[in-house]
Order: C-alpha cells, then sequence, then structure tokens
C-alpha cells in the first residue's frame, strides 16, 4: 500500500525537541521556533549527551550568532516557499528585512560570505526543492505546480527547473517514478 | 571536503586535480583507477566515507555502471551523492544511470574552464544539501 | 442427425413389430375361422352319415317286408334268406347309428323309441311268417299281423323323420352359430389387411426414400473421399484412424506414399509404421501411441522418419477423437510432411541469427568508435583550452588566433560526431512500438526546449494530438528537432510564432502517401513564421549534411532534418516541407493512424 506522506516541519522538530529535553528532564521553555531556554545548568557532560541526543535527529546547536542569522533567513526562505496556498507575489528583499530586522544588504552579504551563494540562489534552490516534491506526489500539472510556485509561465518554471538541475520537470518525474518501480520489483524478488 | 575520484584516464585524473585546485571550496581530493580498486577502498573498515564519488563509466574490470549499482544497495555507502562522469551518452542511457541511482551526470566537458564551473556548481550544490537539510533522494542534476 | 437415426430405427423396428403382430393377429383369426369351417362340415357330414344310416335301416327294413311278403305268396324259403340278412343289416344299421349318436343326449330316448319299433316289426314279421308257414291259416290274423306291420312302418318312418328332425335342428343350430361367428371376421381382416398394406406402403415409401439418401450420400462420401485423397497427394499430408474398439488402425494410401512405398504394401499397425521412424524419435513416437491408445490424449507431436530410399523427412501429425455421445468410435489422426518448411525456417532462422549479429556489430561499433573518436578530440580540447588559459601571456596574438580556431574545427568534428551517432542510433531495430500519447510527447519537447523558448519569446498554438502507436522518445526527438529548427530559423528579433495543426487525411486523396500501405494518416504540421526558405531546395534539405545557410550564420551539422526524415520513416510515415523566404516555414509529417 503505498502512502503520500506530507510533513509539518515546524510542528515535528519541535516535538522532537521537547521529547529530546524532557528525556534529559530539563526544566525549559520554547521561545519561537529555534530558540530554547534552559533553566538550570548543564555541565560540559549533560551537554555532550544533550547534543549527541539531538545529533540523531540532524539537530544542532548553534554557537555562533552570525550562524544564527544565516539559520533563520533559511528558516523564512523554507517557510515562504512551502506555504500551503499559492506563494505571495513578493519582493524578497522587502520580506526578509522586515522578518528580520536588518537591512538587505547586509543579509545578502552576510549570506554569500558564510553559505558561498546568493540568497537569489538559495531561493531558487528551495523553489527547486518544493518543485520536486510537489512532482512527485502526482497529483498536481506542470502547469499547476508552474502557477502555484508564482511562475509567470510553464516555460519559465520549466527553464529554470532545467537550469538547476540539468532535466526537465517531466523528466525528472520519470525518473522517479521508474526508480520506484524498480524499487518495488527488487522486494518481489 | 572529501571528494573521491574513479577514472582510469591519466588525463582526465590530472584535469580533474587540476579544476579542484582552483575551486574556492576547501577539498580533499583522493583518486583511484578502476572499480575494483575503488569497491576496494569503499569496504575496508574504518575509512572517511567521501562527500562525493565521481564515477567514470567507462573503466576496466569493473565498469562504473556496476559499481553504482553495487555502492546503492550497500547500506553504509547508499547516501553518499554520486556523480557519473562520462564523455558521451544518449539521453536514454543518462536517465537510465539516474534511475539506477545516481545522482549526478556530467558529460565531460572539453573546454577546462567549464570543467572547473562544473566541479565548482556540484560542490556548492552538494554542500547546501548537507547544510540545509534537504532530501538527497531528491539531488539529481545533469550537466 | 443423431437423433434422427436413433429415432428412425425405433421406428422402423417399431413398424415391424406392429406388423408382426397384426399379421399374428390376422393368423389366429384366420385359423379360428378355418377350423370353425372344418367344424361345421364335420358336422354336416355327421348329420348326413345318420340321415344315410336311417335310410339305410328303412331299405333294409323294407327289404325284410318283401323278403316277407314273397315267402307269404310263395312259401318258397328261397325268400327267408334276404329276410334274415336284412334283419341282421337292420340290427348292424341301428348299432351304426348308435354309435354315431353316442353323444347326443337328446337322440337318446329317440333311438330307444326306434329300437323298440324295430323289435315290435321284427316280431310282427316273424309272427307273420310263422303265421305264413302255417297251413291252417287264419287269413284275418295274417291281415291283422299285416296290417299291424303297416302301421308299425309308419311310425318308424314317423321316428326315422324325427330322428332326422332333431338331426336337423342340431345342424341349424350350430350353421347359425358358425354363420354369427364368421360374420365379423372377414371385415376384421378386411380392414387388418387393408391397414397392413397399407403399414407396408408406406414403410416402402419411407425406405425407398431412405435409400435414395443413403446412395446420394454415399455419392457424396465417394466424391470427398477421392477430393481428400488428391488433396493428400498435393499437400503432402496423410490421415489415420484408429478405432478404440477393434484397436486396429486404418492408413490412407497417401501415408505409403508418404513413406516412399506402395499404397497398401504392409500391414497398418504401429509396429510396421515404427519401422520408419528415426531411430532417435522412436521413444517419442511410441509413448505418443501409449498415451492416445490408453488414455485418449492426442497430443501434437514433431518426429523425423526415414523414407525407403533413405532420404530423412521432417513429419508433423496432429489428432482428434471422434465421439458419440460418451463413446469414442474413432481417433483421427493426419500426419503432414514438413520437411521443407522446416528447412525454410532453419535457414531463415539462421539468417536472421546472422543479421541480427552483424547487427549487433555495427552497433557497438559505431558506439565504441564514437566513443573512442570523442576522447582524443576532447582532450585536445582540453588541453588547448588549458594552455590557452595558463600561456595566454606568453602565446602571441596570431597564436592565440590559431588556438582558437584549432577549437572551432575540433569543436565542430565532435558535433559531427555526436549527430552520426544520433543518426546512426535511429533505428527500428529492437525499438518498442507502444501507444503514446503525443501531447505529452509534446510537452516534453517543449520543456526540453524551454531556454530558448524563453529566450526568444516564443508563442505556441497547439490542438489536442491524438494517441498512436510510436516509438515513443523517437517521436520526441522529431518534435524537438521540428519545433527547435523553427526557433533556431527565427527572425530576429521578432517573436516566433509556431502553430501545430493536426487532421485525418485519407491515402486515397493524396497520392504521395499511396506507396505507403496504409489508408489512412493523421497530418501533423508545424508552422512557423520564421525566416523560410526557397521552395526549390524542399526535397534537398532532408539530405544528410545538407545546410541552407553558413555555419557562422547558424550553428548546426545538417543533420537533424535528416534524422526526422529517418523517425518519420521507421513508423511507416512521410515528411514534406514547404517555405516561403521571408514569411515562414511549414514542415507537415504524415503519420499512419
Amino acid at each position: 500500500m503505498k502512502l503520500y506522506v506530507k510533513f509539518n516541519v515546524t510542528a515535528t522538530c519541535k516535538k522532537v525537541l521537547q521529547e529530546q529535553l524532557d528525556k534529559f528532564q530539563l526544566k525549559y521553555d520554547l521561545l519561537g521556533f529555534n530558540e530554547v531556554e534552559i533553566n538550570e545548568d548543564i555541565s560540559p557532560a549533560g551537554m555532550k549527551k544533550i547534543v549527541d541526543g539531538f545529533s540523531q535527529y540532524g539537530i544542532e546547536i548553534i554557537d555562533r550568532p552570525k550562524n544564527l542569522l544565516i539559520q533563520k533567513i533559511k528558516d523564512a526562505i523554507t517557510e515562504l516557499v512551502y506555504m500551503e496556498d499559492r506563494l505571495p507575489v513578493v519582493k524578497i528583499s522587502t520580506y526578509l528585512s522586515e522578518k528580520l530586522g536588518y537591512g538587505y544588504g547586509y543579509i545578502s552579504n552576510l549570506f554569500s560570505e558564510v553559505t558561498f551563494t546568493s540568497i537569489e540562489n538559495y531561493i531558487i534552490l528551495q523553489k527547486t526543492e518544493r518543485a520536486k516534491q510537489l512532482i512527485i506526489t502526482n497529483g498536481l500539472t506542470i502547469t499547476e505546480i508552474a502557477w502555484k510556485l508564482n511562475y509567470s509561465s510553464v516555460a519559465h518554471f520549466s527553464n529554470q527547473f532545467k537550469s538547476a538541475t540539468g532535466l526537465t520537470p517531466t523528466a525528472f518525474q520519470r525518473i522517479i517514478n521508474k526508480r520506484r518501480e524498480a524499487l518495488i520489483n527488487v522486494e518481489i524478488d | 571536503m572529501h571528494i573521491l575520484l574513479a577514472d582510469d584516464d591519466e588525463d582526465d585524473c590530472l584535469f580533474f586535480k587540476e579544476a579542484f585546485e582552483d575551486i574556492k571550496i576547501k577539498t580533499n581530493l583522493r583518486i583511484v583507477n578502476d572499480g575494483v580498486e575503488l569497491m576496494n577502498y569503499l569496504t575496508r573498515t574504518g575509512i572517511k566515507l567521501p562527500h562525493i564519488l565521481f564515477l567514470d563509466l567507462n573503466m576496466p574490470r569493473k565498469s562504473g555502471l556496476d559499481c553504482l549499482v553495487e555502492i546503492k544497495s550497500m547500506k553504509h555507502l547508499r547516501d553518499i551523492p554520486i556523480a557519473i562522469y562520462s564523455t558521451s551518452a544518449s539521453e536514454a542511457d543518462i536517465e537510465d544511470t539516474f534511475v539506477k541511482g545516481a545522482n549526478i551526470y556530467i558529460k565531460k566537458p572539453g573546454d577546462f574552464g567549464a570543467l572547473k564551473k562544473t566541479l565548482e556548481q556540484i560542490v556548492t550544490i552538494n554542500w547546501q544539501y548537507h547544510t540545509s537539510g534537504l532530501n538527497k533522494e531528491h539531488f539529481l542534476l545533469s550537466i | 442427425m443423431k437423433l434422427k437415426w436413433v429415432s428412425k430405427a425405433f421406428f422402423i423396428k417399431g413398424l415391424f413389430v406392429l406388423s408382426l403382430f397384426l399379421l399374428i393377429f390376422i393368423s389366429s383369426i384366420s385359423y379360428k375361422h378355418i377350423t370353425s369351417l372344418t367344424e361345421s362340415t364335420q358336422l354336416l357330414v355327421h348329420s348326413y352319415k345318420i340321415q344315410i344310416e336311417l335310410e339305410q335301416l328303412m331299405s333294409y327294413m323294407k327289404e325284410a317286408e318283401t323278403g316277407q311278403r314273397g315267402f307269404i305268396i310263395s312259401h318258397d324259403t328261397v325268400f327267408l334268406e334276404p329276410y334274415k340278412s336284412a334283419h341282421e343289416r337292420v340290427n348292424g344299421s341301428f348299432l351304426i347309428l348308435k354309435y354315431l349318436t353316442a353323444e347326443q343326449k337328446e337322440q337318446q330316448p329317440n333311438l330307444d323309441s326306434l329300437l323298440h319299433l324295430l323289435n315290435y316289426r321284427f316280431e310282427l314279421l316273424e309272427t307273420s311268417l310263422v303265421l305264413a308257414v302255417n297251413a291252417e291259416m287264419n287269413h284275418n290274423e295274417l291281415d291283422l299281423n299285416l296290417r299291424r306291420g303297416r302301421d308299425v312302418m309308419d311310425l318308424l318312418r314317423m321316428q326315422v323323420n324325427k330322428i332326422n328332425e332333431v338331426e336337423m335342428g342340431y345342424f341349424k343350430l350350430h350353421q347359425r352359430k358358425y354363420e354369427h361367428e364368421i360374420f365379423f371376421t372377414p371385415i376384421i381382416a378386411f380392414l387388418l389387411l387393408m391397414f397392413t398394406l397399407m403399414v407396408f406402403t408406406f414403410s416402402f415409401i419411407k425406405i425407398n426414400r431412405d435409400l435414395v439418401v443413403l446412395i446420394k450420400s454415399n455419392k457424396q462420401l465417394i466424391i470427398k473421399t477421392e477430393s481428400i485423397n488428391h488433396a493428400e497427394i498435393i499437400g503432402e499430408f496423410c490421415t489415420t484412424q484408429w478405432d478404440p474398439e477393434t484397436h486396429r488402425y486404418a492408413f490412407s494410401d497417401n501415408l505409403y506414399r508418404m513413406l516412399g512405398v506402395e499404397p497398401q504394401s504392409f500391414e497398418p499397425t504401429i509396429e510396421n509404421y515404427i519401422k520408419f521412424v528415426h531411430p532417435e524419435d522412436r521413444k517419442t513416437v511410441e509413448e505418443s501411441y501409449e498415451q492416445t491408445t490408453k488414455e485418449n490424449k492426442i497430443n501434437p507431436l514433431s518426429y523425423r522418419i526415414i523414407r525407403k530410399d533413405g532420404e530423412l523427412r521432417y513429419f508433423r501429425s496432429r489428432g482428434k477423437a471422434v465421439s458419440e455421445g460418451q463413446r469414442n468410435i474413432t481417433h483421427i489422426g493426419i500426419i503432414k510432411d514438413v520437411t521443407q518448411m522446416h528447412l525454410n525456417s532453419i535457414e531463415l532462422e539462421e539468417r536472421n541469427h546472422a543479421l541480427e549479429q552483424s547487427i549487433k556489430e555495427l552497433e557497438s561499433f559505431n558506439r565504441i568508435a564514437s566513443h573512442d573518436l570523442q576522447e582524443p578530440l576532447r582532450k585536445i580540447q582540453t588541453f588547448i583550452s588549458r594552455i590557452s588559459e595558463k600561456e595566454a601571456l606568453t602565446l602571441s596574438d596570431s597564436g592565440k588566433e590559431y588556438f582558437e580556431k584549432i577549437l572551432t574545427s575540433v569543436t565542430r568534428m565532435r558535433v559531427l560526431i555526436d549527430d552520426l551517432l544520433l543518426f546512426s542510433r535511429t533505428t527500428k531495430t529492437e525499438k518498442v512500438f507502444e501507444p503514446a500519447d503525443l501531447n505529452q510527447l509534446l510537452e516534453n519537447a517543449l520543456q526540453e526546449l524551454s531556454h530558448d523558448i524563453e529566450e526568444k519569446n516564443a508563442v505556441f498554438f497547439i490542438p489536442k494530438l491524438p494517441v498512436l502507436n510510436v516509438i515513443a522518445f523517437q517521436i520526441q526527438q522529431l518534435f524537438m528537432n521540428l519545433i527547435g529548427n523553427s526557433l533556431k530559423y527565427s527572425k530576429p528579433g521578432i517573436s516566433p510564432k509556431i502553430r501545430i495543426e493536426c487532421k485525418k487525411v485519407m491515402a486515397q486523396e493524396n497520392p504521395i502517401l499511396k506507396p505507403l500501405n496504409h489508408n489512412a494518416f493523421y497530418k501533423i504540421s508545424v508552422i512557423d513564421n520564421g525566416l523560410g526558405f526557397e521552395q526549390e531546395y524542399a526535397e534537398n534539405i532532408f539530405n544528410l549534411f545538407q545546410r541552407l545557410h553558413h555555419e557562422k550564420e547558424f550553428p548546426g551539422s545538417g543533420i537533424g532534418l535528416s534524422i526526422c526524415k529517418k523517425i518519420v520513416e521507421n513508423h511507416s510515415g512521410f515528411i514534406t516541407a514547404e517555405g516561403i523566404p521571408g514569411i515562414g516555414s511549414s514542415m507537415h509529417i504524415f503519420l499512419p493512424k
């Protein structure tokens, strides 16, 4: 039986974080999406345990403010791209600078310095990833996906997808489907 | 970043090495010359697994395609992103290597500058996948 | 058919039994009639015998009287002799009468009376004789005696009559009974006879008709058998029949001829047949025979035989059990000499195999050649670009220029090799024709060209395309090449408007489609508003490496349209081009439905 699942990343991560912290019986408060205030002191050994526990789930403790900001930028973009409804028509520079409270110039420079990519490229990357997700869940046509992700035309969408991945959306779909079939056959064998 | 290259052609290995030297991101390159050597290296215990594997299809003894299938069937090696690096191929063959599990397909470029650009792009995107927690199974790139 | 014959059999048997019964019935009636007749006759005879005997008795009586009279008159003893003998005779007669009427109770008192009278009469006669001998004849006593005698005679006569009457009464009674009995008999017998005659006539007509049908069937059978015999000879096959009850085979004449011997020259048995079977195949044939005879399974079988003249032939046999209801009435087998077919198919297989081999070799040659040709070229490219970069400062301008030109040539050669490889890969062999949605293939092609489409702001008008049996990726390539051309050769600065049309056409209306052996085609057209071309080159452009523009103006090897043509030909279709310089071009492809 095939199940198609969608992840509410925010809820999942929060739950995992809480479970992990509860495991260590720590008194804590969750401030926002990625801030945790722990209301007691922790020994280095205890810290190590927490880090290990977190690492199983890919949770990292960011200890530099710069990286924190980068993470916030990424999260903001992710939130924007993975909206349920059609992506809003918004100037990204305004959106980010308003959301994070810094000038866009500063944000974009910092981003490029740390991640070696521009924000625009990162947005394209995330959009492409979302497109891949939508393509795989097989519910929408290419045209519908292009519209949902706020592209001006199907050609524009195909073009960007193709420049990002080297494959057309339908080719991508075909490959993933064939991979699935191959897996099923292996299981049968 | 640890990079592993499997290619039997001396000249291509030379190009590859020189291209990587010119790239901004810090990389650690290791080269093997045929399929059997590759599998032996990967299955040795205690080695540090590469962040990306570049795999030439036309190799003596064991072909790149066989290595690809074998690596993707091993649990501890399955997650390594694999870039197939080949001279020529039809669209159908390219699709076939993707279906068999390759993440990246590179048609060997004739221009050195193009090669540099390509490798840079790959390394960058791979790092993005690594740091942003993106789904590696959807990592497909054809250059 | 079956039921008809079965009911016919019953019908005839029933009819026969009925007729038999009727006959027996008539016979018994006749017999009864005859016995009655005989009885009557006997009775009549009996009655007359009695009558005669009675008369006889009377006559003897009269003789006695005559004797008595003679003696009385003449006193001659001569007359006493007839008297005595008559007396004896009367007694005799009476005994006979007594015997004749022994069974008739009614007559007994009459006879007693008669006897009494006879005795009395003889008494009287004796008395008269005694009186006559006496000389002192008392005439009055004699008179009285004679007169009394006369009366007794009358009484006798009356008694005799009475007896006769009784006898007659018997006779009449019997006669009446007899007439009564035989009154209906002739009528019934007559009716039955008529009925039987009808039945016989009817049966005769039916049997006659059936006989006619039978003769006709027979004739047809003979004709059919003859034609089968001839068919067997011409078709090089033969038939066998096996009776499951007698376990005997019948072989048609042609079986013997197929084995190289005279028809019916040996007993049709499985042992004799197996003598001709190739030693290695004998076991198979025997096992098949066992299966047929014991389990009633008749499987197709192939085996070899060696004819009388030593020639090896290949036989194939099949069989069928012909049954009537639950029973198998016969097994029919057909054996065909497939030697020629067998040899042909072996030859064909070998040739196919050789062809496949050479195709595979050619294909791998192609692939390897192109790969091996590409490698050195690529290296030249790469090394030259490396040199240009590294030694940029030490190279002179002309040095740089020369390297550029080398690079250009090498690049062109690589493109050429790639295109040639693509062309040689556009074959039909080992490719699968599957139903594919042309709309999807067109969409894929457009996505592949999305870069140029966006760059040039191309606009498309696309109808609904059908689903056809095609090699999917070749048709996709076809669309890509045609639309790619339209994009490439668009008027600079003007956004390309590309219209795609699809309509059905019939081969009769378009003479160019005639040689393609299909009735209906889809005509798919790609019409653009690009640079167009001169119509006189319309056929030329499909030739390999044929270009209408200079390399510097538009890159390309000239192989795109040749590939299109090859793809269309793989699908048993046709491609044509129309061009008007400065207005645009139209490419028409015809694909069979």
